[in-house]
């Protein structure tokens, strides 16, 4: 099972060989590409292959005759409806949509590069082939070659369909999106209506400073700090609150281990969109939480001392800075907790227990034993996600955003920019797209969150990528 | 429990207690349980209201009174039986598990091809793909997620529940890093040896890693088919439809606590939210169970 080292270089001088070294046939095969199969006696592949080269020569054509020439301006002619007072409708000019070329102008980019990637492979194939004949070897028939593609070939048959769905659902959709990062696609530039053009870096300018009319730096600022801090936060409290828990529960003085366990599992099974939807009506301005605090007293005390400004008559648990991101890191500490204690559960089960019984004949006490042996033991096996949960919080979409529907801003600053102090890069840009249709600076978030996780990911995570050490667990 | 009881099983255990003084012995423990007791309480808190709610004859949100002070089956009745402008339950459920089961058997397919591939089989090129595909992962899915429109707009597939499956499923190859850990600990050798008896890489896919790994493959099978019950924000996008029957669970019962709603339907809400959860509650704890199985099985790996 050796793994041949992949290289760029390696990989273009095969195919330059192929092409100097190859019979007339394998050359022609550089323009149409079967004949080199049918030369060979592989009069089925040589078909097929050929088909696949003129189907995309039509796809191409088409793409590439209509929206490649538009790519560099996205577009000159504006929509206009004229009316026709002859036949008494309106008429359309023929006008060109930016979005359309744009993103077929990806799609066609995506599609050359596999063919290109296919077109390579091909013609080494052919060479391969070729050489074996003349060596007097063994040619596959179609049939042969079909049944490797369950055999040496599998990867190929099982790879084939994920990856078009991944290259449709994401590939596309994020080279789309990072270019739109680069245009002035906004509220004021929709197609079909109007035109967007490429604007170069502008858009990544606009983030980074702020002025009196543009609050996007000082925003980006806040909520960058905000993201990062959230991220923290949730992934260590939730962490070491699921292990605390797990090893309360499991603690052999603790009885009915399992009825508290299940207590704690409950709040699972119901979807998280229900529950975090519920718990931020609890926590509402007019919510039952309120309701009681105000029946006990407790909001007067608060305005009191000052926690909560006079006069507002209930506790801003999830509209005001300050008290709504506590509240946002307390109530995903409620969410996430259970989720750890599981994974917790059954690794503290898992511990090696020799090392325990050595640790106890020697005579170390329990607090000892937890913090020298179990807990490095957790965080030996569950460190690395740790980083992956760092980054899952980042995009924790649905914490936010759920508990923060009514949240309303009172900066001017966050407010032009359509932000909100409780809110991630993440939430902040969905708002953008979605209801401010301001999807130039979305895609500048994004790409500026996609590259924090990157490189949080390179950091530290980088042997899960690698898998480099897969070899020694098989 | 009583607290001789309690004291009387920890001393029978651990003869050394019984020389330990009375806070030891008997507070402790208490304080234990009380603590536990006091957590479970918290998180089971909003469980109950959620519950209780369901249950209450006033439609909206009550502030004073932690019980509803009027019980009631109408909430049930109206989401089941009752269908108007803005509930039909029994469309939402049929939408959703319709999306769910395709989305299960096609994600779960991907998943296991994916997952195979990368830990069972050796090609040029692997590495990179596989760095390539966590790389794509941390992609905000939000952001894509208009594109995603703008394509599914493109191949006529918008507002349409095979959209929403095309949508949910295709993408689900990335998602092998799991499955693919789990491969890894099935041992090499067993493969080489079926391999020499003639047996070509599908056979011992299908013969030997698939039925090595049920307790994994249980839990990518329940875990995708759950995904499409949760997500509100894509449906949302997708499906554009203002008639109720053709929204799914997810959109129906977020459409309900909307400012303009919240006030009427809150606790029809409320019951939709317990519907939802028993199905799901089963499906977890199933799950659970498959997931523990299958991390222990495979041997904790760092």
């Amino acid at each position: 099972m050796e793994e041949d080292k992949v290289s760029l270089a390696g990989y273009f001088k095969d195919f330059g060989r192929a092409v100097k070294n190859g019979n007339i046939w394998t050359r022609l095969s550089l323009i149409i590409m079967g004949l080199g199969h049918l030369a060979n006696g592989q009069y089925i592949k040589g078909c097929i292959v050929t088909a696949v080269e003129v189907l995309f020569a039509w796809v191409i054509a088409l793409i590439g005759g209509t929206y490649w020439p538009k790519l560099s301006t996205l577009g000159t002619v504006q929509r206009k409806e004229s009316f026709d007072p002859v036949t008494m409708t309106k008429k359309v000019n023929n006008f060109d949509n930016s979005l359309l070329i744009l993103l077929f102008s990806i799609v066609g980019i995506v599609i050359c590069f596999f063919f290109a990637l296919y077109y390579i492979y091909n013609l080494k194939q052919i060479y391969k082939v070729q050489q074996a004949k003349e060596a007097g070897g063994h040619v596959n028939t179609f049939r042969e070659d079909c049944r490797e593609m369950v055999n040496g070939k599998f990867y190929v048959t099982l790879l084939g369909l994920p990856t078009m769905g991944v290259v449709l659902i994401n590939v596309i959709p994020i080279v789309f999106m990072t270019c739109i990062g680069f245009t002035n696609y906004d509220i004021d530039h929709q197609p079909p209506t109007y035109l967007f053009t490429w604007v170069g870096l502008k858009n990544f300018q606009t983030l980074f400073t702020s002025s009196v009319s543009d609050s996007f730096g000082y925003v980006f600022i806040r909520i960058l700090i905000w993201t990062i801090i959230w991220a923290v936060v949730a992934t260590f409290s939730t962490f070491f609150g699921g292990i605390f828990l797990a090893k309360f529960i499991n603690d052999k003085r603790t009885k009915l281990p399992a009825m508290w366990r299940t207590f704690f599992v409950i709040t699972i099974a119901i979807p998280q969109f229900v529950t975090l939807l519920l718990v931020g009506k609890m926590f509402g301005n007019n919510g039952i939480v309120n309701g009681i605090c105000s029946q006990i007293g407790l909001t007067d005390f608060l305005e009191n001392i000052g926690l909560v400004s006079k006069g507002l008559g209930y506790i801003p648990f999830l509209s005001k800075p300050g008290w709504a991101h506590v509240m946002i890191i307390l109530i995903n500490i409620w969410v996430g907790v259970p989720y750890q204690m599981l994974s917790a559960t059954g690794l503290l089960m898992n511990i090696p227990t020799d090392q325990l019984e050595a640790a106890k004949i020697d005579g170390a006490s329990e607090r000892q034993i937890f913090w020298k042996i179990t807990m490095p033991y957790i965080m030996f096996v569950m460190g690395p996600s740790l980083v992956t949960s760092i980054i899952a919080n980042i995009n924790n979409f649905n914490v936010i955003y759920l508990l923060t529907t009514d949240y309303t801003t009172t900066n001017m600053r966050f407010a032009t920019s359509h932000g909100k102090e409780v809110d991630l890069l993440i939430t902040w840009l969905f708002n953008l797209t979605n209801n401010y249709s301001n999807f130039k600076m979305a895609s500048v978030i994004g790409i500026i969150t996609f590259v924090i996780c990157v490189a949080l990911t390179l950091l530290s995570f980088s042997r899960l990528v690698r898998g480099d050490r897969e070899e020694e667990f098989q | 429990m009583a607290k001789n009881d309690l004291s009387k099983i920890t001393s029978a255990e651990n003869p050394v207690v019984v020389k330990a003084p009375f806070s030891k012995r008997v507070v402790r423990p208490v304080l234990r349980h009380l603590w536990l007791a006091f957590l479970s309480f918290i998180w089971l808190i909003p469980i109950v209201w959620l519950f209780v709610t369901s249950l209450s004859g006033y439609p909206g949100i009550n502030t004073n009174h932690f019980f509803p002070q009027t019980w009631s089956l109408a909430n049930y009745k109206k989401l089941l039986f009752q269908p108007d402008t803005v509930v039909n339950f029994p469309a939402w459920f049929k939408n959703s598990m319709i999306i769910g089961i395709f989305t299960c058997l096609i994600s779960s397919l991907f998943v296991m091809m994916t997952a195979y591939a990368f830990s069972c089989m050796r090609f040029k090129g692997r590495k990179q793909l596989m760095s390539f595909s966590v790389t794509l992962g941390m992609f905000p899915g939000v952001l894509s997620m208009i594109a995603i429109y703008f394509v599914m707009k493109m191949i006529g597939l918008t507002n349409s529940i095979v959209g929403l499956i095309v949508i949910y499923s295709a993408g689900s190859g990335l998602g092998f890093l799991i499955l693919k850990g789990f491969f890894d600990t099935i041992s090499v050798s067993l493969r080489e040896s079926a391999k020499l008896d003639g047996a070509s890489e599908l056979t011992i896919f299908l013969k030997i890693v698939l039925p090595l790994s049920k307790p994994m493959i249980v839990y990518t099978i329940i875990s995708s088919f759950l995904n499409p019950w949760m997500d509100f924000v894509m449906a949302q996008l997708m499906i554009r439809s203002k008639n109720p029957k053709n929204w799914t669970v997810a959109m129906g019962l977020y459409n309900l606590v909307q400012k303009t709603l919240v006030g009427k339907y809150f606790s029809v809400f409320c019951a939709g939210g317990v519907m939802v959860a028993i199905p799901i509650s089963i499906l977890f704890v199933l799950m659970q169970k498959f997931y523990v199985q299958g991390i222990t099985a495979g041997g904790v790996k760092g």
